[in-house]
């Protein structure tokens, strides 16, 4: 584990970087408590650190005060060590933020177990984090394919939008929904149900770009938003995305199948003011079109206002794409 | 104008003990037959060996770097008692009394703490022969680490 010491003595400073290295740590030493706290304030810096009081630039308890500023930063767990034993001394360096304190000269035994105490609160803050990370996970991703739940990517949606009205950049929204899904499960059962919409939101993550957001809206619908998206290339786009899931067979425990998807499709930069609600109506009664016309095509939505009209997609493309 | 630091006027008649095989047994005795060995409570060996888990190599080391910062640190202190300025005399003294307490040197540290307690109440009566009774203590603790021999 790695290790930061700060300390202006030479002595001190040699003697705990011998006597941690020799305990299995990865020693960083510093002489200043500026140096300290830039190191430890760095996202990947030591997580665990000895500080002597007095030193120059920054003494120990101003770096437990700046490393406690940093909020986003994993817990650091910090020892202050000097040669100023008074009890009103005590109380000032955990004060600070110190978790721990120690006079000079430490024991070697002593210095040990403390640093193994200051792991296993480090080993606990780590499983509470991803404790944490999980449910946070669990939380914001639909459970069977990983991607956004329904409530967050509506909610990316609404930011997304905003961020458009604001910055008049087009913003593409695409609704998918899987063709001829129940009876896939009607015939094959839920588990290779299960096995298309997996490999169905595996193949829309991967045909857009990392900025764009995908998120399954229900039982067998995906919901993608692609930002700054061109209007000029938003057909093209939306074409690779369905093709994405018709042109290779899904490979199932019952064998491959060929699984298509129908496409609802709203592209603009002047939203005007509807709601998110009803961009996603007018998307997905686009996607009943589709369906309506064949399946695995894609489907644009009807201009509502002139002012949409100056960033619609080509009329040939407002057609039903095949 | 400063004092002169005089413990550097002892070096030419350090006396050095050649070891083999390690440690200088005369460091650990304490009986009254050992000459040239300064009482044990100037530099405990064993405390510090103790300390370092009987790293010999590291207390050679640290035997050293306290010979290299050691003159200045002492010249700076004995700026600041001949100018009285507490401040810095509480300073300096603060960080004497860390590395001697670091190797041992239990005598020379308490009055390293007495000289920064001294200099944190701003107490000059008195300050300039405490400060001498450190240079005597520090020439003993020199003259003791240059008895001490290690094997290579």
């Amino acid at each position: 584990m790695k290790i930061l010491i700060a300390d202006d003595d030479p002595i001190s400073r040699r003697l705990l970087e011998k006597t941690l290295q020799r305990a299995g740590y990865d020693v960083v030493a510093v002489q200043n408590g500026m140096a300290a706290a830039e190191h430890l304030c760095k996202q990947d810096g030591p997580r665990l650190a000895l500080l002597d009081w007095e030193m120059p630039e920054l003494d120990g308890p101003a770096v437990c005060r700046e490393v406690r500023k940093k909020k986003d930063l994993g817990y650091v767990y910090m020892i202050l060590l000097t040669s100023k034993g008074l009890k009103t001394d005590i109380v000032t360096g955990l004060g600070s933020g110190a978790d721990d304190y120690l006079t000079k000269p430490f024991d070697s035994g002593e210095l040990k177990a403390r640093l193994r105490t200051g792991q296993r609160i480090l080993h606990l803050e780590g499983r509470l984090v991803e404790a944490r990370e999980n449910m946070r996970f669990k939380a914001t991703h639909d459970s069977l394919t990983s991607l956004f739940n329904r409530g967050v990517i509506v909610e990316l949606l609404g930011r997304e939008i905003s961020r458009s009205r604001r910055e008049r950049v087009p913003t593409a929204i695409l609704l998918c929904d899987v063709d001829n899904f129940k009876p896939i499960n009607d015939s094959h059962g839920h588990l290779v149900g299960d096995e298309v919409l997996q490999e169905a939101a595996r193949r829309l993550l991967l045909s857009v770009r990392s900025y764009d957001y995908v998120g399954r809206y229900g039982g067998e619908e995906f919901l993608i938003i692609l930002n700054n998206c061109d209007p000029a290339s938003a057909p093209r786009r939306a074409e690779e995305i369905r093709r994405s899931l018709s042109d290779t067979p899904v490979q199932t425990s019952i064998g491959p199948l060929l699984v298509t998807m129908s496409m609802g499709v709203h592209q603009t930069a002047n939203w005007g003011a509807r709601t998110v609600e009803e961009l996603l109506h007018q998307v997905d009664l686009a996607m009943y079109a589709a369906k309506a016309a064949g399946r695995n095509r894609i489907s644009f939505t009807k201009p509502e206002n002139s002012s949409d009209a100056d960033h619609r997609v080509p009329s040939e493309a407002e057609q039903s794409l095949r | 104008m400063a004092p002169r630091v005089p413990y550097l006027s002892f070096w030419p008649h350090a006396i050095v003990f050649i070891c083999i095989g390690g440690l200088s047994p005369k460091v650990f005795s304490e009986g009254a037959n050992e000459v040239n060995v300064a009482t044990p409570s100037v530099l405990n060996i064993k405390d510090l060996l103790s300390r370092v888990d009987n790293d010999r190599e590291l207390v050679s080391e640290l035997f050293f770097i306290f010979k290299s910062v050691f003159p200045s640190h002492l010249q700076r202190l004995s700026d600041a008692v001949a100018k009285e300025l507490p401040n810095q005399v509480e300073a300096e003294s603060h960080t004497l009394k860390g590395m001697l307490l670091n190797l041992s040197a239990a005598r020379a540290a308490a009055i390293a703490a007495d000289l920064e307690n001294m200099g944190r109440e701003k107490r000059i009566t008195g300050v300039s022969e405490v400060f001498t009774e450190f240079q005597s203590e520090a020439e003993t603790l020199l003259l003791q680490m240059e008895s001490v021999e290690f094997q290579q």
